[in-house]
């Protein structure tokens, strides 16, 4: 979760947990777009997203005295996001029942790998956004948590309130959903190459 | 895929791949997955289109696809700030406000107790036994001027921030403040005197302006200037050339001033002469026999007895005028009763609104019969006429609130969101509540100017207007969950304001539930306004935010492939 290549703004953190309004600032200026960003994958609205980073934020001032200094920010960061868009979608009730029921029922056959691989040829990024946006909560929060903010398995578990063993089958429902939204193949989507 | 059944069970699963790729399995098995997947072509074709997938997944994700919001751009912890401010202020108030109690009541009663040999009472025995429910007016009085000083100041701050920036605003709004409270003194010998019994006595002159405060507080001498007095007893024998602001219990002219009485209090009794007009808010004003008043006189209150004479107009809003001297003017009255008596003179026209005719005495002297028309009866709500009314009523709220929500649905959004916050909204909305239209009345009569006030107060009544639709609209976004739009909120508030009225109207026939209700109502809806509207005027603290394509500080998350380390 770290991000190579990148300097954290360590001084800036630093001052802003004693209040420093200035670093708050720099921080803020640094991190909010990518914030936005990560809100706008995972949430229904822009509206939404908009209040989340705004609402993240304002937690985000209380909560820096607990973020520990060894660890990345930005990763530490994304996780409160992450907890904070969950929350919202928890208490809108977009969890559906057949998120928590077919946990354990994954498939576990194989796609048709040239199938898939055309479908994914054939896709540009503007279709999956789109895509995404027809997602359940559950399969949205953990496709952008894994594959937006690259968060680790433990993270993602501990977010959705699932176990780690879960995460997978998680990820990989996310990704059946996904394809059939892409493409309303039932068989890929199901994963049953015959 | 050509494969037989029996091809098909050696083949790795999906999920393995998938946790493969994504390095979550352990060494062994990762060793395994990359043994077979060189050996067999399907397993290695599904392998690199789920690396695809993740490619495309992480680049859709990442790819900017529309600018940042100018909301998100200017954003910064105001919210939280402006909570600070909020509650520091209201905490501050408070702090003050329970200061000013100990110090001005609960500290000089105990000392005379105690004197008295009294020591130990309580509160409540402290209250019966000095009867001094209305003692240190004065104290309140600056407690309230305190509050309405900063809630301009704070009026002030939000205008200036929209053309400067936060730091330089405040210290303007600041230093504004202090000059406009350092003036008086050194501009035009303005007087203070505080103390038991502040006193202007019999020979002496004041120059210019004189603030008194006190229990008992006299002019016996000369004041050129205006008086601003807070007292107990304010009792003027000598002579005010210029006008006189007070609060007080009772206020006595028997000298003269040549400018108006604007007072608030509970008793006025004006033997002596007044030049101009009076205002007044409290129960009871007589114009002795002896009494002149060369203006007319405005009254929200209680009783109005003119026993002398009033050069002009009266315009009264309370129970009862009694006139047995003379009016030059006409008299307009919205109260309960009218008497004219026997020596009463009135030149002008008599209008008079209430709940029984006036009474005129056969030897009073009328320039026309009196109007009177019957005030309007308040519904009972035992009657299903006032049920109609208040339905009709809740329509034409949905329907002005439908109109708000459609003119401005940016800014609705933002209020509900800040009324959703309940803390800051409902803090801020103590401090609108009741320091804007002090503030307004305090701009009308002394610092600003008349349209300044006006113009608040009416923006004050508009806020009040559209408070029940605010929390309308919060009790219909807790009951259906937030609406992505306008017509969505509109729906949520029609809703939410139907709820409101139908709790809300067995408990108006409760007095003080009621009150406590509306109260309650009006404080967080205008709260949230206000919140709203602060965040809307300040300014854009980041102005050289990138709101075009941005790269974030983290890196798509490129999977190659493999076991984990050992």
């Amino acid at each position: 979760m770290s991000a190579p290549g990148i300097t954290e703004p360590t001084e800036a953190i630093a001052r802003a947990r004693t209040g420093d309004a200035e670093a708050w600032g720099e921080l803020y200026r640094e991190y909010a777009p990518a914030i936005f960003r990560f809100c706008r994958r995972a949430l229904p609205t822009r509206e939404d997203a908009e209040d989340a980073t705004m609402e993240i934020f304002m937690k985000l001032k209380d909560k820096l005295i607990q973020y520990d200094a060894t660890r990345s920010f930005s990763a530490w960061l994304y996780k409160v996001s992450a907890n904070h868009c969950w929350d919202i979608l928890r208490r809108r009730k977009i969890r559906q029942d057949k998120e928590t029921d077919d946990l354990e029922n994954v498939p576990l056959e194989h796609p048709d790998p040239s199938q898939l691989d055309q479908l994914i040829e054939r896709r540009t990024s503007e279709e999956v956004r789109k895509a995404l946006d027809r997602l359940g909560g559950r399969a949205r929060m953990a496709l952008v948590m894994r594959y937006y903010s690259d968060m680790s398995y433990d993270e993602i578990a501990d977010a959705l309130g699932v176990r780690r063993a879960f995460v997978g089958v998680v990820l990989l429902r996310a990704r059946h959903e996904l394809r059939q939204a892409l493409e309303g193949n039932a068989s890929l989507a199901a994963g049953g190459a015959s | 895929m050509s494969e037989t059944p029996g091809e098909k069970m050696n083949h790795l699963d999906e999920m393995t791949l998938l946790l493969y790729i994504e390095r979550q399995l352990d060494r062994a098995r990762g060793l395994e997955v990359s043994a077979h997947t060189q050996e067999c072509d399907t397993c290695r074709t599904l392998l690199r289109a789920l690396e695809r997938e993740s490619r495309l997944l992480t680049r859709a994700m990442l790819e900017e696809d529309e600018p940042l919001p100018s909301r998100i751009a200017q954003f910064q912890e105001r919210a939280r700030r402006s909570m600070q401010w909020i509650w520091g202020l209201v905490f501050g108030l408070a702090a003050t406000g329970v200061y000013a109690l100990y110090s001005e009541y609960i500290q000089p009663w105990q000392q005379q107790l105690e004197k008295a040999g009294f020591g130990g009472s309580n509160l409540l025995g402290l209250l019966i036994f000095q009867g001094a429910m209305w003692k240190g007016w004065q104290s309140m009085v600056t407690l309230l001027e305190v509050l309405a000083m900063v809630t301009l100041a704070g009026l002030g701050a939000i205008f200036f921030r929209r053309r400067i920036r936060r730091g330089s605003a405040l210290a303007l709004v600041f230093a504004g403040l202090c000059t406009v409270l350092a003036l008086p003194t050194g501009a035009s010998a303005t007087e203070f005197r505080t103390g038991q019994s502040p006193t202007v006595s019999k020979d002496e002159i004041i120059k210019g302006d004189i603030y008194l405060s006190g229990e008992r507080v006299r002019i016996e001498g000369t004041v050129e200037g205006d008086v601003f007095a807070a007292g107990k007893d304010i009792d003027i024998d000598g002579h005010v050339k210029g006008d006189v602001i007070s609060a007080g219990r009772y206020l006595q002219l028997r000298g003269t001033v040549d400018g108006n009485i604007r007072s608030a209090g509970n008793t006025a009794v004006i033997s002596g002469t007044l030049g101009k007009n009076m205002t007044w808010f409290g129960d009871a004003v007589t114009v002795d026999s002896t009494g002149k008043v060369g203006g007319g006189i405005t009254m929200f209150g209680g009783t109005l007895a003119i026993d002398g004479h009033l050069n002009r107009d009266i315009l009264f809003f309370g129970e009862e005028i009694n006139v047995n001297g003379s009016v030059g003017g006409g008299i307009r009255e919205k109260g309960n009763m009218l008497i004219v008596g026997p020596n009463a003179r009135v030149d002008g026209p008599v209008k008079f609104e209430g709940n029984k005719p006036a009474e005129i005495a056969p030897g009073a002297k009328l320039a026309s019969p009196v109007e009177f028309k019957q005030m309007e009866r308040k519904r009972d709500y035992r009657e299903s006429n006032y049920y109609i009314w208040r339905v009709i009523w809740t329509a034409a709220f949905i329907l002005f609130g439908m109109v708000l929500f459609l003119l401005a649905p940016g800014f609705a959004r933002e209020t509900i969101s800040s009324a959703e916050r309940y803390g800051a909204p409902i803090g801020l909305g103590i401090l609108v509540f009741f320091g804007v239209p002090l503030a307004a009345i305090i701009a009308c009569i002394t610092v600003v100017g008349l349209p300044l006030g006006v113009l608040t107060l009416a923006f004050w009544m508009l806020m009040l207007c559209c408070a029940e639709i605010v929390v309308g609209a919060v009790i219909g976004n807790l009951i259906l969950g937030k609406a992505t739009d306008t017509w969505g909120m509109i729906g949520r508030m029609a809703l939410g304001f139907v709820i409101v009225r139908i709790v809300y109207t067995p408990l108006a026939q409760v007095h003080v539930l009621g009150l406590l209700a509306a109260l309650g109502i009006w404080m967080w809806g205008m709260g949230a306004i206000s919140l709203a509207l602060y965040q809307r005027l300040q300014p854009v603290i980041t102005p050289n935010m990138p709101s075009g394509p941005y790269a974030p500080p983290i890196p798509p998350n490129t999977t190659v492939g493999g076991a984990l380390p050992a």
